[in-house]
């Protein structure tokens, strides 16, 4: 169940693949296992005396119930009494019920991949719309142009033409496509962090998707960053009057749990649904607003604010002493 | 006054420092008598989230040869503004911006909790980070896209305005310009001629333009190494568009891999552009060096790559050379300053014995894989640039550690991935890369002889200077101060006793070992760690002579003969049954991390998961393994589950899946969710074993474990048997313990 990417051939004894936000969540440590048991009862030597014991009993043919009391005792110091022995191996495990009290572990607390996947179910109705998706990339270009060099615009035209190709053929799985929704979000309102962390976790969840392409979009989000307030503006004006404008704040910071409510998605008369039977476009359904997207704390990327330790924070230095 | 456990703990907390003795002997002869000599292992960048560096410098020791930093255990006169050295007893008067300074207003390096402390250097330039890919393409077609991929990864992880390159060899080299326009250009190479370092720079046009001096260093970096964010969308369509190599490979032969040059090449290109500035030489590798200087095997497929039995009869041709090769190459990478990493993923042997000297001399990673197209390598090769708290990568450049000491006290050595720089009056040692993780082991020796020992009542003080480049481009020195009682070995034995950290010395024990197994033969390094081991056991024992049954070890030593007893076994000092690359691979791992998980790899961490009660840990000894149990256990280079008897069978029947056994189903998902919480934080990535009783992978388990009950006692043990027999003919703890006892009571010892 942490599988991330399932098309990955795995190798011989494979560890499992995790997700960029997994990996780089930075969640503090559940249960360190770095315990050793205390050998025997009370040091390795105790133990060791149990051991000659036993040896020397069984080697001048002590009576066999003594043997076997000295055996049974050093065997299992302490341990309960082992389950019905192996002369019926099917017997049942304990039911849940009556020793539910004394279940070996509290149950495991639900980990961010599992917490994530009923809001990934609850998504699957919605499809990102590769036309605005486009439309916003090719305005933060077009924004571009006044600034950056000839080449570097034309070579991002032709990853973007890349971009759309791809996604318009249906090479581009669900993930992928709605996470570049949620990047265009962040580009269009201005939220370079958020939109250079999705590409992040894009190329290293699904470099062999987006490989050839995003590098286009990372220069895009680096090259609009630096631009003037005043170029940006074609750029964060809706495309659709109709279209609600996504405030900054209230773009999801985590791409696999946004929720595009339709009310954004603008449907073009040409648009080309990729998968019919996930687009329900229609306006009367109900629209899951910006501000109603879970956003799991453990999930959000520290933005530069929440840097820890900032300078502010230095001990006493020499300067400060002076006074 | 708090135990000695917590003691050790604060210190390793603070100052990441763990030392064998925490009160030290008085004379050089009570040093050699303890048997475990007085050393440490120390964490120069430790991990501290609660110590924001200083915006200043250090203040320095005005004497020439002793230049220690200012401490909190030197002695201040605050009315006369002076300080004295705690090392060479200088008096030195503060600098003037220290004017204000009272017992009420001290600046932060004199406060008792700040015996570690880091300066930011405000002067001098910050060079970018530099990264330079070498990469091999003698590479299976599915494997070499998979390395394209990472590396395309790899360009988004980098921060923008580091400095890439690319040079790729087959059987031949080629250093590729990175210009963002116009057509690629590369400078090709023959993979057979050992070239200079002159020569390499004269070829590449480098020394033309280091005649014209500053303007030459910008030369450089527009054509063969650039800023990622220039060059970023131009080197992804090259990685994309490498080809394997081009040279038909015939039947019955290796690639001819050109590996040797391609290094010279790129340490040479580094050397001559960017000396003395952090850099990271990235070697990816699918099979070992064949052709040229530093060929390790010939192209004939028919000769095998050497084994450690071809070692032993001398029988491995290309060996001694091709070792010197890679470490003279690894010195003047080291001397400049620049780690080279080797990512080597082949299901044989790549050569890592012979290159392993580049990554051990440098602080560099090395990584071993069966192919670039598995998880474990594509994730470890992540956490490379992986970022700590404050969003900095975990890794530095260009350490320099100086251990300053006091005066009777002195270092003999030290064991980790660094080199040697020389010592006048106090040891400097080079550690290129370095990041939170690396642990040196340091070994001192006190100087005072038997007859003028080290007065009582005294401390001995050390210092740890380590400047580096920090991975934001500051230039940094972090500096640790540590001091110790000394104690008279005679009437003190007891303190001295407990003030024994046996889990530090077990390790650093192992780092002597593990040095020694490189040179030696393996016979004569487990003769010498028993020795050791039987010495410190009489030494500190209780018992009367002649008597086995009445051998006492103190609680202070009681595990230290049990982590002993699974270093023989470990795959740093046993080498059968891996190959020559497997151990340097495991032993490079060894000698840089921390204690923590030195221990892991020493001792494996077992835990049982049953009905019985919450996880627990349990002894690793075949006694464990029972049937109505789901075993864990971590090696550090290994992560096995295994699945008892009983618990495999309800499992296959689909108990899991049934509401009414929903707690069945919990125990089944609980070590897989601490396996995953060790998963995500180990570099490298462990391989990944679920197994059960009876799979052919319970092997993992079975040859890590105390045979305690092997074929030999089983039948004697009759049907009350519990646990699992082992088929071996190795000696249990019990036994070893036993002959251990023996030999340290024997009066003829």
């Amino acid at each position: 169940q942490w599988l991330v990417d399932l098309y990955i051939e795995r190798g011989w004894n494979d560890p499992p693949q995790f997700s960029y936000g997994l990996q780089t969540a930075r969640g503090p440590h559940r249960n360190l296992l770095n315990k050793r048991a205390a050998p025997g009862i009370l040091t390795t030597f105790l133990y060791i005396y149990i051991y000659i014991y036993i040896y020397i009993y069984l080697h001048h043919s002590a009576p066999s119930c003594l043997k076997q009391l000295v055996s049974d005792w050093s065997s299992g110091v302490g341990a309960p009494p082992p389950t019905p022995p192996s002369s019926n191996p099917l017997s049942p495990p304990p039911r849940a019920r009556p020793p539910l009290g004394c279940v070996a572990t509290p149950p495991p607390p639900l980990g961010p991949m599992r917490s994530q996947r009923p809001a990934d179910s609850s998504q699957s109705e919605s499809e990102p719309d590769v036309e605005r998706v486009v439309s916003v990339l090719n305005r933060a270009l077009a924004a571009c142009r006044q600034t950056v060099k000839d080449q570097v615009c034309s070579d991002v035209a032709k990853r973007l033409r890349l971009l759309e190709d791809s996604w318009r053929s249906g090479r581009l799985s669900l993930p992928v496509r709605r996470r570049m929704d949620t990047l265009s979000l962040a580009l269009q309102s201005g939220q370079w962090d958020s939109a250079d962390e999705i590409h992040r976790s894009l190329m290293v969840d699904h470099v062999t998707e987006v490989s050839q392409w995003m590098v286009g979009v990372k220069r895009l989000i680096a090259e609009t960053r630096k631009l003037n307030p005043e170029l940006l503006e074609p750029l964060q004006k809706p495309a659709d009057p109709d279209q609600v404008p996504a405030e900054p704040d209230q773009v999801p910071v985590d791409p696999d749990q946004v929720h595009a409510g339709p009310d954004q998605v603008p449907v073009g008369p040409d648009q080309v649904p990729v998968d019919p039977d996930q687009v329900h476009a229609g306006p009367d359904q109900v629209p899951v607003g910006p501000d109603q997207v879970p956003v799991d704390p453990d999930q959000v990327h520290a933005g530069p604010d929440q840097v820890p330790a900032g300078p502010d924070q230095v001990p006493v230095g020499p300067d400060q002493v002076q006074d | 006054m708090a135990t000695y456990q917590e003691f050790i703990q604060q210190n390793e907390d603070r100052d990441g420092v763990r030392f064998s003795w925490n009160l030290w002997p008085s004379s050089r002869l009570e040093a050699t008598r303890l048997v475990v000599p007085v050393s440490c292992l120390f964490t120069p960048l430790k991990e501290r989230p609660d110590l924001p560096p200083v915006q200043y410098e250090p203040v320095l020791c005005s004497r020439a040869n002793c230049k220690a930093v200012l401490n909190p255990l030197c002695q201040v006169d605050f009315r006369a503004k002076i300080w004295a050295c705690n090392f060479c007893f200088q008096r030195n008067p503060f600098p003037p911006s220290y004017a204000g300074i009272s017992e009420v207003n001290q600046p932060a390096e004199l406060m008792p909790q700040f015996s570690t402390i880091e300066y930011i250097v405000q002067r001098g330039p910050t060079p970018p980070l530099i990264f330079l890919y070498v990469v091999d393409t003698c590479l299976e077609e599915e494997d070499l896209q998979a390395l394209k991929e990472s590396l395309q990864m790899s360009l988004s992880l980098l921060p923008p305005n580091a400095l890439v390159g690319l040079i790729t060899f087959g059987r031949m080299v080629q250093v590729h310009e990175l210009s963002c326009e116009g057509i690629a250009k590369s400078y090709v190479f023959r993979g057979t001629k050992d070239l200079s370092s002159k020569q390499i720079q004269e070829m590449l046009g480098l020394t033309k333009a280091a005649a014209s001096g500053q303007q030459g260093v910008f030369v450089f970096i527009t054509r063969f190494l650039q800023p990622v964010h220039r060059v970023d969308m131009n080197l992804t369509d090259l990685l994309g568009e490498l080809q394997r190599d081009p040279w038909p490979v015939p039947q019955g032969k290796r690639p001819l891999r050109s590996t040797g040059v391609a290094l010279s090449v790129a340490v040479g290109l580094l050397e001559g552009t960017f000396p003395n500035t952090g850099a990271r030489v990235m070697l990816f590798i699918g099979g070992p060096p064949t052709q040229g200087p530093g060929m390790v095997v010939g192209d004939e497929l028919k000769t095998p790559i050497r084994s450690w039995h071809d070692i032993q009869k001398d029988n491995a041709r290309h060996l001694k050379k091709a070792t010197k090769y890679y470490e003279a190459m690894a010195n003047r990478s080291a001397v400049n300053g620049h780690c080279i990493d080797i990512y080597a993923c082949a299901l044989d042997q790549t050569g890592l014995l012979e290159m392993k000297c580049l990554s051990n001399l440098t602080g560099g990673h090395i990584v071993m894989g069966d192919s670039f197209n598995t998880s474990l390598f594509k994730q470890t090769f992540q956490r490379v640039f992986s970022k700590d708290y404050n969003g900095d990568f975990r890794m530095a450049f260009g350490g320099v550690l100086e251990v300053k000491t006091s005066r009777e006290v002195k270092v003999c050595g030290t064991i980790g991935p660094l080199s040697f720089t020389g010592i006048h009056h106090n040891a400097q040692w080079k550690v290129c890369g370095i990041n939170p993780s690396t642990t040196l082991a340091l070994y001192f020796e006190v100087v005072n002889q038997h007859n003028a020992p080290v007065p009582q009542g005294g401390r001995g003080v050390i210092q740890f200077v380590t400047q580096y480049q920090h991975s934001n481009t500051q230039r940094r020195i972090r500096v640790t101060t540590i001091a110790r009682n000394w104690a008279d070995a005679q009437s003190q034995i007891q303190h001295i006793e407990s003030s024994f950290d046996q889990e530090a010395s077990a390790v650093l024990m192992a780092r002597l070992g593990v040095f020694r197994a490189e040179s030696e033969e393996g016979p004569d390094v487990l003769r010498w760690l028993d020795r050791q081991l039987i010495r410190l056991c009489q030494k500190f024992g209780q018992f009367n002579k002649d008597d086995p049954t009445s051998f006492k070890l103190s609680e202070s030593l009681s595990l230290y003969p049990q982590f002993m007893f699974h270093l023989r076994r470990s795959p740093f000092l046993q080498v059968f049954n891996n190959s020559p690359d497997e151990s340097s691979y495991y032993r490079h791992h060894f000698v840089r991390q921390d204690l923590t998980q030195s221990l892991i790899m020493i001792q494996p961490i077992l835990y049982s998961y049953s009905f019985h009660g919450p996880p627990e840990p349990v002894l690793l000894d075949s006694s464990s393994i029972l049937p109505d149990r789901i075993l864990l256990m971590d090696t550090f280079f290994q992560l096995v589950i295994y699945h008892g008897e009983t618990i495999a069978q309800w499992r296959k029947a689909g108990y899991q899946e049934m509401a009414e056994y929903e707690n069945f189903k919990q125990l089944l998902l609980a070590p897989l969710d601490d396996a995953q919480e060790i998963l995500q934080t180990r570099f490298p990535m462990p391989r990944y074993i679920d197994t059960e009783h009876g799979g052919s992978q319970a092997r993992f388990l079975l040859s890590k474990v105390n045979p305690s009950q092997t074929h030999n006692n089983l039948y004697a043990w009759g049907q009350v048997l519990r646990g699992a027999p082992i088929l071996t003919d190795d000696v249990s703890l019990q036994v070893f313990m036993d002959h251990l006892k023996k030999l340290a009571v024997s009066s003829s010892a």
